[in-house]
């Protein structure tokens, strides 16, 4: 009798410290379908599926495989019950060749290592409809090559179920398309796939049912075609997505930022911003959309000063600061806090304390040798106070507070320096409503104290009622810059993808700028 | 006279290869360590241990058969307790490998000195051993002219040591297990991905380097005939082994030439004198060379390496990408 | 029942000290059962050791005075690796910079002779020694900011460069080598003159307190201000914990490494300046290994600059307290010490694991 079941998990709770990042889960999975596992950042989606592939082990709970209760102590187990996962961080030895990278993990592989086993892997992956280079090492290898190499890898080594974590984070648009030509495929072999997304297209199209997650606790499954965007949604952030951000009025002031004609290079040497132009007003917010990877990080660091600018001017109060070192840019009044997947890794020291995080900026201030501790307890404490941060007192390190109170902190401590241009970067990632609330009125109120905001963001219901403007970046290219008042998610969405580039749609204003960019002009000639 | 100078030229040939083979099984050890991507400090102390039962135990038998396992099992001992500590307990690399050399130097002191006062067993006084010890001459070879005496006919040992590095070479890159070692010491995370078994990997191949590393020790012990005084048998060896490893850019085969070449200036350094004064003409300047300069070469010259494929590209360096770091799989 | 290990978020002062204790604790045990195999009483050994023999003995002044002589040496050595150890720099060069600066300030005390007064001449020893030390340091804090080269094994082949440049000078007999005991026909040190040997304060009977001690005490506190207290600790603070984020916050971060090398290494070098200007004399085994076991030291102290001191003086007191119980119980070599020490720190390596980890049981069944 087939089980009905490929994979069941009944009652997985997970805890990291004081953390609950999975609690009372039930998830399942039929042969031959794929399900896609939806949730925000932090709402514990990898943290389950690496229960499934024997990184982490569960506090409490049963995982059924074929409707057997199995244990899942280390990835040998999870390889011998027949699952595979596709880590969103390549599992790859980068000097090793491709074919090596999957023989690694073969078992029964005999004592020799032969050179037929290019030919085998490349052969292998030929009947799955994959063409490799069996011999090309993998520090040589395109990002979607090395996922292609890691779906060969699991697959080779017979995977029944096939976890993909984020697999189109990374990819282009084409790329996207022939992976779920693959997933496809691998459902028609019999395959069960689980595919985790927070993107809301890609679920529709792929997925045949859909299983929610919020916040660590499981919220329900279904079909896929019993469903829309639209209540799929409400089920991932828990309420119906009238989000009553109040946007404050905004006064058309001079521009205080101004990039132009900017061309910024990656780690990697690609290029990651291509020839960008916007402007940020002192009060207005302006939001910068665009898929992960699209060149945000590389702007900001740019903004602030820690990425050289390869070509292009930006111009702060009438001064170009490119070429400024990070902490004369920062004492122009430029703040910039940028949120990474571990959140702590720049902004904040984590083992240090409140107090000496608020410092971070300003300890070169001082007068004298010595730090000025007093005035940092002072602002910790206001900070505490004023931003609701949960702490037992300003000594504790920052890594002991949860996700938002750290993001308070961080952007506590921007406020507090006096900004007149604050750059943030995903500023509510891992965090509840609640707390993503508080960060979003404390934007608002910089904004109405003339404060320019560049808000790069991932929930596009958030910029549309935040933002006053919203820039699309679509692989460091802009797309356009829209009225946030006036577009809606699908023009948003289409830009982001590149199907849409409204920089040529006014043909007598500069390139994809909104309808009041003709005041940027005029000062422009002003200045000249 | 002019056979004289040969000879002079045969027994430096010869020097190079016997006292220095003790440094090829510490460095071949230490590549098999380093390969599973820890960073093991304590080849010295290891050697020591290695030595000191290696000798006792192989005496007290009257076997040098004994004598290898005995230095092979007491290498890998502490190879254990290096692996338990930085494997299972996360302690780290550095400190678990100096603390290491502290305890080996002390139980190596502790058993010998307890034991000369007892009674101490002399190598002469066991045929078994000596006769183990005596060179074997590799027939044809070792009668070339010159080199044939130098290079081939050598104890046991020095075969053994050779053949163990060629074997650790072919492990490394020609089996699939070597080719599980070397993914678990590059990326440990991709390694148990796929299944290798990332703990019992680095237990076994930390042991297994470790007691190759003994053997050497053992080694060093035979050299000086068991003379037991107040320097250690290993007197540096160890960390001259550490150097080497990155000199021949963790591969086995090239540890045998890196082996040749700081057993040259090692040589140089006993026999420079006698050099010098057999061909007074073109090495006459041999005797000016102040010795410590022949001592601090080696390590002079792993520097500049160290220095030179830092500079350069990193892709081609044999260094494991994870070495030194512990692995613990729940890391978030 | 199943168990598994998680990371620890923090471990109470309290339960970390009753750990390591009890290492500490089973250590001595384990060395008490091989002592009885032995057929020697530890409770006598021990008491000897801990005591190093200063109950009950009428010259117990000159072990205080040779025991400080060790401790200075190794609790400065400590402090100082523990300033490059906190921007996870992992200088194991020690040694090497502790040779090298015993050279420099050697060098002060033969050049300068008696035409200087005593404080003028052993002022410039000590900074002849931070430079020489310091500059080393330097060479590989660059290297390692411009090339990335590795700065542990780095360091260590150059302790060993330093070493026989030492031994050269110890062994090497010429006109030039002044080093060396003209009088003497095989090379040995010779002796600085008295004018270049630190002073000690008379504390009433016949101890004296080597003015060393109190400058290490004084440096301790400073070092420990400094970290604590001053902008450029802060600086090393930051960087330490994330580097990204130092230089997010404007920190010049590759100039704050060095300069923190240097230092470190500087305080190495005067250490090393102190042990020569009370020995009085150059030696090969002039580091006493202070490299190797101020790793070790400052690794245990956790980086903390007053824990450092106490663990020095442990270990100082182990080191001492064993040559002095050696002499007693002649059945029991002096390396038992070194052994000793060895199982205290694997046992203590060990403790450490259940300061940072702990193991769950995992529980079965779901609702």
């Amino acid at each position: 009798m087939a089980q009905e079941y490929a994979i069941e998990l009944k009652g997985i709770t997970k805890t990291f410290g004081s953390v609950v990042a999975n609690n009372n889960i039930d998830l399942n999975v039929r042969p031959g379908e794929i399900l896609a596992l939806l949730g925000e950042n932090g709402s514990g989606k990898t943290t389950l599926m690496n229960m499934l592939s024997g990184i982490y082990k569960p506090d409490r709970g049963q995982i059924f495989v074929d409707g057997k209760e199995v244990t899942i102590d280390s990835p040998e187990d999870s390889k011998r019950l027949g699952i595979g996962m596709v880590h969103q961080h390549f599992k790859l030895v980068d000097v090793f060749s491709a074919a090596d990278n999957i023989w690694m993990g073969r078992e029964k592989s005999g004592m020799l290592l032969k050179k037929e086993r290019y030919a085998e892997i490349e052969e292998m992956a030929k009947k799955f409809g994959f063409d490799i280079d069996p011999k090309k090492k993998v520090y040589n290898m395109a990002v979607s090559e090395k996922q292609t190499l890691e779906i060969i890898k699991v697959l080779y080594y017979g995977a029944k179920v096939i976890i993909l974590d984020e697999p189109t984070a990374v990819l282009t648009v084409q790329e996207i398309n022939k992976l779920f030509q693959i997933l496809r495929r691998m459902k028609e072999e019999g395959h069960s796939i689980i595919i985790i997304t927070h993107k809301l297209n890609e679920v529709m199209e792929i997925s045949d049912r859909v299983a929610i997650l919020r916040k660590g606790e499981y919220i329900t499954t279904v079909n896929t075609s019993q469903t829309n965007e639209q209540a799929l949604t409400e089920w991932m952030v828990g309420h119906k997505v009238d989000l009553n951000i109040q946007r404050a009025p905004m006064y058309k002031t001079r521009p205080l930022l101004e990039v132009r004609d900017v061309t910024i290079r990656s780690d990697e040497g690609a290029v990651a911003i291509d020839n960008v132009s916007f402007y940020i007003r002192g009060g207005e917010i302006l939001g910068v959309a665009g898929i992960a990877g699209c060149g945000q990080k590389e702007l900001c660091e740019a903004i602030a000063g820690l990425r050289p600018i390869e070509k292009g001017e930006m111009i702060h109060k009438g001064e170009n600061i490119v070429g400024l070192p990070p902490r004369a840019i920062l004492e122009k009044g430029i703040s910039m806090s940028f949120i990474p997947e571990d959140r702590l890794g720049m902004g904040l020291a984590p083992s240090m304390s409140i107090t000496d995080n608020m410092i971070l900026k300003k300890y070169a201030n001082s007068r004298g040798p010595f730090v000025d501790r007093k005035t940092g307890r002072k602002d910790a404490e206001q900070v505490i106070r004023d931003l609701g941060v949960v702490t037992p007192s300003t000594e504790t390190p920052v890594r002991r507070l949860s996700g938002g109170n750290v993001q308070k902190v961080l952007l506590g401590r921007e406020i507090k320096a006096g900004p007149n241009v604050i750059i943030t970067a995903y500023p509510v990632r891992g965090l509840d409503i609640n707390s993503s609330y508080a960060i979003y009125n404390i934007l608002n109120d910089q904004k109405q104290d003339g404060v320019g905001i560049l808000f790069v963001g991932e929930d596009l219901d958030v910029m549309i009622d935040l933002c006053d403007k919203i820039l699309v970046l679509c692989h460091g290219k802009v797309m356009g810059v829209v009225h946030a008042h006036k577009t809606t998610k699908e023009e948003l969405g289409l830009m982001m993808t590149g199907a849409l580039d409204l920089t040529h749609k006014y043909e007598d204003k500069p390139a994809g700028f909104a309808r009041d960019s003709r005041f940027c002009t005029e000062n422009r000639k002003e200045e000249a | 006279m002019e056979l004289d100078k040969l000879g002079v030229v045969t027994s430096f040939v010869h020097n190079i290869v016997v006292y220095n083979i003790p440094l090829l099984y510490g460095t071949v050890g230490e590549i098999v360590v380093e390969k599973s991507g820890s960073l093991n400090l304590g080849v010295e102390g290891i050697m020591a241990v290695g030595a000191i039962f290696g000798y006792i135990c192989g005496c007290y038998a009257n076997s040098l058969g004994v004598g290898i396992a005995v230095a092979f099992l007491a290498g890998a001992l502490c190879g254990l307790l290096f692996a338990a500590l930085t494997v299972s307990l996360q302690a780290n690399q550095n400190i678990t490998g100096l603390t290491l050399t502290t305890f080996g130097l002390g139980v190596y002191f502790f058993v010998g000195n307890g034991l000369k006062a007892k009674g101490w067993p002399v190598m002469g006084d066991y045929a078994n051993i000596k006769a183990g010890f005596s060179d074997l001459p590799i027939p044809v070879l070792s009668d070339i002219p010159l080199i044939g005496q130098g290079l081939f006919s050598h104890n046991l040992l020095v075969y053994l040591g050779i053949f163990i590095a060629f074997v650790m070479w072919w492990y490394l890159n020609r089996t699939t297990p070597g080719l599980k070692l070397r993914a678990v010491g590059e990326n440990p995370g991709a390694a148990d991905s796929v299944g290798i078994n990332v703990k019992r990997m680095k237990y076994l191949h930390i042991c297994l380097g470790c007691g190759i590393m003994g053997i050497g020790g053992y080694y060093m012990g035979l050299n000086m005939s068991g003379s037991f005084n107040s320097s250690c048998w290993i007197n540096g060896y160890g960390w001259i082994a550490v150097a080497l490893v990155i000199f021949a850019n963790w591969n086995p085969a090239f540890a045998i030439i890196g082996t040749f070449v700081f057993g040259f200036f090692n040589t140089l350094r006993v026999s420079g004198s006698s050099l010098a004064a057999a061909f007074p003409g073109v090495l006459g300047w041999l005797a000016a060379v102040p010795t410590q300069l022949y001592q601090a070469l080696p390590f002079l010259i792993t520097a500049i390496v160290l220095v030179a494929s830092s500079v350069r590209n990193k892709q081609g360096s044999g260094l494991p990408a994870s070495l030194g770091l512990n692995y613990f799989r729940e890391e978030r | 029942m199943k168990f598994h290990i998680v990371k620890r978020d923090n471990c109470p002062l309290w339960k970390k000290c009753c750990l390591y204790l009890a290492a500490v604790v089973i250590a001595l045990l384990l060395g008490g059962a091989l002592l009885i195999a032995l057929g020697v009483d530890p409770v006598a050994y021990y008491t000897r050791m801990f005591t190093m023999g200063t109950i009950g003995n009428k010259i117990a002044y000159k072990v205080w005075i040779n025991y400080l002589k060790e401790l200075v040496p190794l609790a400065l050595v400590s402090v100082a690796l523990s300033l490059a150890f906190r921007m996870r720099f992992w200088n194991i060069g020690g040694e090497g910079q502790f040779i090298l600066g015993a050279i420099a300030a050697a060098f002060v005390a033969f050049k300068t002779g008696a035409g200087l007064p005593n404080a003028l001449t052993l002022i410039l020893m000590c900074l002849a020694a931070m430079l020489t030390a310091g500059i080393y340091g330097l060479f590989v804090a660059a290297l390692k900011v411009k090339f990335g080269t590795n700065e542990t094994l780095m360091t260590l082949m150059l302790n060993y460069v330093a070493l026989y440049v030492l031994m050269f000078l110890g062994e090497t007999k010429a006109d030039w080598n002044f080093f060396l005991d003209a009088g003497s026909a095989r090379p040995v040190f010779a002796s600085f003159t008295e004018l270049a040997s630190f002073p000690g304060i008379p504390m009433g009977g016949k101890f004296s307190l080597n003015i060393c001690v109190i400058l290490t005490l004084v440096i301790g506190i400073l070092v420990f201000v400094y970290l604590k207290y001053t902008k450029q600790g802060y600086e090393i603070a930051v960087v330490g914990d994330s580097a990204g984020t130092a230089r997010y916050a404007g920190m010049k971060v590759n100039r704050i490494v060095l300069r923190t090398v240097f230092l470190s290494a500087a305080l190495i070098g005067l250490a090393a300046a102190f042990k020569v200007g009370t020995a009085g004399i150059l030696s090969t085994s002039i580091t006493d290994d202070v490299g190797w076991t101020g790793i070790i030291v400052a690794w245990l102290s956790q980086l903390n600059t007053g824990v450092i001191f106490v663990v020095s003086a442990l270990i100082c007191v182990l080191h001492y307290g064993s040559t002095v119980a050696a002499a007693t119980f002649s059945q029991v070599d002096s390396s038992f010490a070194n052994m000793l020490q060895g199982v205290i720190l694997f046992l203590v390596l060990a403790a450490d694991f259940y300061t940072r980890f702990k193991i769950v049981p995992v529980k079965k069944g779901g609702k």
